[in-house]
């Protein structure tokens, strides 16, 4: 399209007259424009960018706010009722009929002068130990007077999720400091400490221990199984199995009182706060992840807890059903599997698509797989996870289990969903898109340069290697990377093959043989349908929901950026060098 | 290629002499290996990928199978010429066989050695009739002198070490042993069970005067305080029910019974009664005749029994020879003297000719047995069972599905079944006869439920009072039969694809083409990539925000909502009226960017007017409450229809007008100044929606006279997670495939087609509707069958935002469950290999056949359309 058309039909619209003849007059005819039908087609266009704009607004803005702090707000009833939170959103709403006969007749005359609609604002009340609920909606009519006091602390805690009252009592180490901003904030600093430190010895160092106990179990268990479990053989490995639990079981103990004295340290540190009600409760120090008042923190301080949020919700695990806390774990799964995917995927699609391209004899057959491949891209992935959960999962593990991990049956090892068969469904899912990128890749690479280099006295293999496949890799990075980007945001094949709402172990640790390819894991979108349809409370995880699906979005983003940007680096570098 | 290489050797060899002769042996090496790799790698990928299929299909086929036979083996024994029960245990290592007299002969099923027999301690009474429960295998005799007793044969397994086998075992086959009375099998894990017999009878009780001919008996209640509900009939002819409450002393342990009875009124005598039968609880007795007349009583009064209804099962001429209900006791199958076996269900109908508004409905006429039908054999898990004939012929059948599963071979010619048992496990039927030969076959009968018409087809299940389409795959209760009809998801796949390319194809169309002719080349290059970007959004992420986000702000705001699909359109055709005065050059000047930014204005307008006026609209269309409206509990249909109607009267008033009275406007706005043609135009307008809304509101008034109302069908109740909101979900993720393949089409018009029309005079939306679009039809064509092969296959919008539930309406307003988001809820609860797990698999192959075919025809149109396209 360029300029000279895009004035030809203004010039045409309105019958321009044509000079040469006299008879022709000059008319105007507005069914040949189409003025209103085009602005019925403009307005799809708009709605449809209307409708992007939409959805990324809403993702950026609520992902954005989230873990910014908050002002507190002290909300007194017409019925006397006193409720502090946290205002989450307003909307507008529809009072329900049997609620209207029950107002006073001014509050009701209001609303039905609005069209039967009433103003509310969504509470985050918190104390879920207290109320048994985390959230109220209060109407606007409701109010009776609003305020901020400045002492009015939000809580964040390791159980029971967000509190909101007054301090009441700080003890740190047997001593009061409840008056004492300063010394609450460091007494709290040692507390996390040394709750980290406790953690650090369950998880990490007892954890190492079970894993060697059950280990020398299952060698025991294994010889049992290929030989008998009465012959001498046997009984010098069990009684050297033996020997190691028991030591095992000496430094288990050991660790064990280590933690239970930590923990008595512990409890020597509290806090107790008192909600908006009056009821009071008592704590453990260390299990306040963070506290501030909400209404008297500057600037500063907001940016510090904002951006302090983000770096536990990057770094940290997932607490409270995976509504509060970090993501971790889901951000380590989605970034192994999407890898080891790629892994799987690159030679595969390549080699198909070379042997398409360079080595089958091109007829209707290839043609016909052509066509084939083309609609695989197009099956639904959720048909690939049937598959993946069928073949993979149950014939192939089932049968890997057998043969090399007999000792753990009857729980299976490979024999279930897991990183590797996830990334093979994920890999036989986008092993399409590969093969018509790399395809389309090679047909573009001229055919005199392949004549040249076999002209040079190349081999075949030398002629692809040296000649073809340089040219061909913007092509074949573009098709990687949308592979990459399709197989990090699927979630529907991966519900079948290995995903988990929450993984007790990550796929890549410090054990013998360092990447677990059996394990389950978590992943990014996986946790945005977990956090936002099976938690307890949907509005609870709403701004993890929302966080998640802008980490998740910016991460497809970036791949798709990023086989943009290769694409064009990689085609520049190759511009110049055409016959 | 190879060719190639050798040919250049002997070229180079003469003028280079300092080159080697030949090429080196690790190209060469590298090469083969290529050559090898490539090959036999892209033809594994490409065997892979097909594999699927061949594997779904793998796993679906032995749904289809009725089952096989494993083996079949035949034992004679002495002196059990009297068998009235048979028993064997879950793992086939005994054979029970209750004789008349009391005595329980055992054998070894697998080599018929006979062990030690047992024996129920009837006193010095005689039995007269047996029976036996399905559920828990309690036993009732009935006696010669009226009364009854209840007793218990168990076979009971336990597993033990292997050393623990005792000394003098002898050895029974390749894995088994007996000491005599138990027997000891070999299990894997160097263990061995020992399956042993055991009996238990308690006290009688006297229930009638003269000898019990029959006895049917019910058990509930807890083992220690079981409630036992028995049917007896005396050798008089005389039925009672009778209930037998146990209670044990908590001091002394001591049993004490307490028996109350009733009888059976207004049964008439001198027929000769079959048998009487008691439902679970007691609140039913049947009571048969050998004339296949069925006496049906209401005892839920139980001191006042009623008689419900007098029912012939049979035609006349045909004698009842066996009857029984299945597992459930909902299903009572007759067999009778020609060989038929049917189904009965007790439903209740309007029009029931009895007293309690229940009837007995024929409901399932299964394949007949050539000759009288003597014997059945519930299974004790399903809705399977066998039945034996007078000639010896065993059929194994399901009777839901009404397929005959197995014509087991005969047992010998005219023997007589005596009795006929199926294994605990399903897995084997036991065939006992006049003479003692015990025909025990092993049988592989995965799958007895679904057949292709029991998928795709009617069924009638148990409790429902008609065939229907259910898809049900699991229950709370242990008797609950699974009900797999892939129709109601296959609709709800095609529901929700409906609806979304109803919103999706015009809305991406009409932007392909916009962005396609009338939008100047430097917007295009942003516009594209935006929308291509939604492209790249996760559908969980679509789900969550339609679900979530969405949900509950359109059922708020659902008049307005509605309300847009008609305010938007109506706006933006007022400002293209209106546009129309703007003077030819700034026209010119405007038509780009400034036109669209006045487009995308015009929109934001409309959205306002919708959700402004969303009251009064909601007041005029819907009564003032659209959820009520959609209820039918309150307003009329006539508004909503005539909203509806408007576009089509719009439509038909311009077919009929355009050449009488459109004509004349045409020729006289062409000799109008552009402004007054303008105005005469958007009068014309004006006047043409008025007429069409008069129009549209007689034809609803008519359509209403006649009884026609819009809800009920595709508007009825409103449900939260609706298809309103799948609809429109799924339309972000399939409008960025249409708009990107339909615009590629319609670019890939060669331009000479285009600046030909326009130098004949087109004008630019003459040569869009009538050059561009035709030639790029096929290829648009194209792009809305991949949009579709996306919406179909689409999981996770509709796992959120769809409700799931397996419902087969149009409703617009409620939700449905498709394929995909079955498949994805489902299949990591499902046991591997069985029938749901099987389900699921035929549920993706499903999937994967109707993608297919839609992305093959849309991929070799579009391929035709490239050609044409080339050529043109």
């Amino acid at each position: 399209m360029s300029a000279t058309t895009a004035e030809k039909p203004a010039r045409d619209a309105h019958g321009a007259p044509d000079r040469g003849r006299a008879r022709r007059e000059r008319v105007t005819d507005l069914a040949a424009n189409g003025e209103p039908a085009q602005w019925l087609l403009g307005g799809a266009l708009a709605v449809g960018l209307a409708m992007i704009a939409g959805l990324l607004g809403l993702i950026l803005w609520n992902g954005i706010v989230t873990f910014w702090p908050k002002p507190l707000e002290v909300v007194r009833l017409v019925n006397g009722t006193v409720i502090a939170g946290e205002p989450t959103r307003s909307e507008a709403y529809k009072v329900p009929a049997e609620l209207l006969e029950a107002l006073p007749p001014d509050t009701r005359a209001g609303i039905v002068r609005n069209g039967g609609f009433a103003d509310r604002t969504l509470y985050k009340v918190g104390n879920f130990d207290i109320y048994n609920d985390d959230f109220r909606w209060v109407s606007d009519y409701e109010v009776a007077e609003r305020s901020r006091p400045a002492d009015l602390v939000f809580l964040e805690r390791l159980e029971w999720g967000v509190a909101i009252g007054r301090i009441s009592k700080v003890v740190a180490d047997a001593r009061d400091v409840t008056a004492d901003r300063g010394a609450i904030a460091s007494a709290h600093e040692v507390a996390r400490r040394r709750w980290d430190t406790i953690r650090h010895i369950e998880r990490r160092r007892i954890g190492d221990i079970n894993y060697e106990i059950e280990h020398e179990r299952l060698a025991l268990r294994k010889l049992a199984l290929q030989a008998s479990n009465t012959g001498p053989v046997y009984a010098a490995a069990e009684a050297r199995a033996n020997v190691r639990i028991a030591e095992l079981g000496k430094r288990y103990e050991a660790l064990a009182g280590e933690a239970v004295a930590l923990k008595q340290v512990d409890e020597q540190s509290t806090f107790a706060f008192t909600e908006i009600g009056g009821a009071e409760k008592s704590q453990r120090l260390s299990g306040i992840v963070r506290y501030y008042a909400a209404n008297d923190i500057g600037l500063l301080d907001k940016l510090a807890i904002y951006f302090s949020r983000w770096a536990e919700f990057l770094t940290d695990e997932p607490r409270e059903a995976n509504t509060e806390g970090g993501v971790l774990p889901a951000i380590f799964g989605t970034f192994t599997m999407t890898l080891l995917m790629v892994v799987l995927v690159a030679p595969f699609g390549v080699i198909t698509a070379l042997y398409l391209r360079e080595y089958a004899r091109q007829g209707p057959i290839v043609s016909a797989v052509r066509i084939s491949v083309n609609n695989l891209a197009g099956v639904p992935a959720i048909v690939y996870g049937v598959f993946g959960l069928g073949f993979f999962a149950y014939i192939l593990g089932g049968s890997i289990d057998q043969i090399f991990f007999p000792e753990r049956l009857p729980s299976p090892t490979f024999g279930t969903g897991g990183l590797l068969w996830s990334a093979l469904t994920l890999a036989l899912l986008t092993v399409p898109v590969v093969i018509v990128a790399t395809e389309e890749a090679l047909a573009a690479v001229p055919r005199s340069t392949r004549e040249g280099a076999l002209a040079c006295g190349a081999s075949k293999w030398q002629m692809i290697q040296r000649i073809v496949l340089p040219r061909a890799m913007p092509g074949i990075m573009t098709g990687l990377i949308l592979a990459m980007a399709r197989g990090a945001g699927e979630v529907a094949p991966l519900m079948l093959v290995g995903v988990v709402k929450l993984a007790p172990e990550l796929p890549i640790d410090h054990h013998f043989p360092f990447l677990h390819l059996e394990r389950s894991f978590m992943h990014l979108g996986f946790h945005i349908f977990d956090v936002g349809f099976q938690s307890r409370n949907s509005e609870a995880g709403k701004p993890m929901v929302f966080v998640t699906t802008l980490l998740l979005i910016a991460l497809i983003f970036v791949m798709n950026i990023t086989a943009i940007m290769v694409r064009n680096r990689l085609k520049r570098r190759f511009q110049g060098s055409t016959f | 290629m190879d060719a190639r290489v050798e040919a250049e050797k002997p070229e180079s060899a003469p003028r280079l002499p300092r080159r080697p002769h030949q090429t080196r042996w690790s190209v060469k090496a590298m090469d083969k290996a290529a050559d090898w790799i490539i090959k036999i790698g892209g033809i594994f990928v490409i065997l892979a990928v097909f594999g699927i299929m061949a594997f779904l299909v793998r796993v679906v086929v032995p749904l289809f199978l009725a089952g096989e036979l494993e083996s079949r083996s035949q034992h004679a024994y002495e002196a059990v010429t009297q068998t009235v029960l048979a028993e064997t245990d879950d793992y086939h290592t005994i054979l029970a066989l209750v004789q008349k007299d009391g005595t329980v002969r055992l054998s070894h099923l697998g080599t018929g050695q006979p062990l030690k027999p047992i024996a129920f301690e009837f006193e010095s009474r005689k039995a007269t009739a047996f029976a036996r429960t399905l559920a828990t295998g309690d036993l009732a005799f009935g006696f010669d002198d009226g009364s009854v007793a209840f007793g218990k044969l168990t076979l009971a397994a336990t597993v033990l070490a292997a050393a623990d086998l005792p000394k003098d075992a002898r050895s029974l086959g390749q894995r088994d042993w007996t000491d005599g009375s138990a027997v000891y099998s070999r299990i894997p894990g160097n263990q061995i069970r020992r399956v042993e017999a055991a009996v238990q009878i308690e006290p009688a009780q006297k229930v009638a005067d003269g000898p019990i001919v029959s006895i049917d008996t019910h058990v509930a209640g807890t083992a220690e305080r079981p409630t036992r509900t028995f049917v007896t009939i005396d050798s008089a002819g005389r039925v009672r029910l009778s209930r037998a409450e146990s209670r044990v002393n908590a001091m002394t342990g001591a049993v004490r019974t307490i028996v109350a009875t009733t009888e059976m009124p207004d049964l008439p005598t001198g027929i000769e009664l079959k048998s009487a039968f008691t439902v679970d609880g007691g609140d039913q007795v049947y009571i048969p005749d050998v004339g296949g007349t069925i006496w049906r009583y209401d005892t839920r009064d139980f001191k006042a029994p009623r008689l419900a209804e007098k029912v012939k099962v049979l035609p006349d001429g045909v004698r009842l020879t066996a009857i029984g209900f299945l597992i459930g006791e909902q299903s009572l199958v007759v067999g009778g003297s020609d060989g038929a076996v049917d189904v009965f269900f007790r439903l209740p109908r309007a029009d029931a000719p009895s007293t309690d508004g229940f009837t007995l409905v024929r409901a399932h006429q299964l394949e007949p047995q050539p000759v009288a039908v003597v014997a059945l054999a519930p299974s004790p898990r399903s809705k399977m069972f066998a039945t034996a004939d007078i000639s010896g012929n065993v059929w194994l059948r399901h009777s839901t599905s009404r397929q005959t599963l197995l014509k087991l071979p005969r047992i010998g010619d005219a023997e007589r079944t005596l009795t006929l048992l199926m294994g605990p496990r399903e897995d084997s039927i036991i065939a006992v006869s006049e003479s003692g030969r015990t025909t025990t076959w092993q049988v592989n009968v995965p799958h007895p439920e679904t057949t292709w018409s029991t998928i795709f087809g009617r069924v009638w299940y148990e409790g429902y009072d008609r065939p229907g389409l259910t898809w049900q795959s699991s229950s709370g209760t242990d008797q609950f039969e699974p009900k797999f009809s892939l129709v109601p998801l296959i609709f709800g796949t095609l529901k929700a694809t409906f609806y979304a390319l109803l919103f999706a194809v015009p809305l991406s169309l009409a932007a392909a083409v916009y962005t396609s002719e009338f939008v100047p080349p430097s917007v295009r290059q942003t516009v594209k990539p935006a929308m291509e970007m939604m492209a790249s959004l996760p559908s969980v992420v679509l789900g969550f925000i339609a679900a979530l986000i969405l949900a509950p702000l359109v059922e708020t705001w659902i008049a307005a909502v509605l309300m847009l699909f008609v305010m938007i359109p109506l706006s933006l055709l007022v400002a293209g009226y209106l546009w129309q005065f703007i003077p030819g050059h700034l026209a010119r000047r405007w038509h780009g960017l400034v036109r669209f930014a006045v487009v995308g204005a015009t929109v934001g307008i409309g959205g306002w007017l919708a959700f402004g006026l969303s009251g009064p609209l909601e007041t005029l269309f819907f009564a003032g409450n659209l959820k009520a409206w959609a209820n039918r509990d309150i307003g009329s249909g006539i508004p909503f229809m005539t909203l509806i109607l408007t576009p089509l009267a719009a439509f038909a008033l311009a077919y009929v007008l355009r050449s009488s009275v459109g004509e004349v406007l045409a020729q006289r706005m062409r000799r109008a100044s552009p402004t007054t043609a303008a105005a005469i135009d958007i009068g014309r307008w004006v006047v043409h929606v008025g007429a069409a809304v008069l129009l549209a509101l007689v034809v609803a008034s008519t359509l209403a006279a006649l009884g026609f109302d819009p809800r009920g069908g595709v508007v009825d109740t409103y449900v939260q997670r609706n298809t309103l909101i799948v609809g429109f979900a799924m339309g972000f993720a399939v409008i960025p495939i249409i708009y990107t393949i339909s615009e590629d089409a319609l670019n890939a018009v060669p331009e000479h087609l285009r600046a030909a029309a326009l130098a004949c005079g087109a004008t630019k939306w003459q040569t869009a509707t009538r050059i561009i679009l035709p030639t790029a039809l096929s290829g648009i064509f194209a792009a809305v069958m991949i949009g579709m092969g996306r919406a179909v296959g689409e999981t996770m919008i509709v796992v959120m935002a769809a409700g799931n539930t397996p419902i087969l309406e149009w409703n617009i307003f409620n939700g449905l469950r498709a394929l995909s988001a079955n498949i994805a809820v489902e299949l990591p609860e499902a046991v591997k290999d069985g029938s749901l797990y099987r389900m699921l698999f035929l549920a993706a192959l499903t999937l994967f056949v109707m993608t297919f075919i839609v992305n093959t025809i849309a991929e070799i149109i579009r391929q035709r359309f490239r050609q044409r396209a080339v050529s043109l």
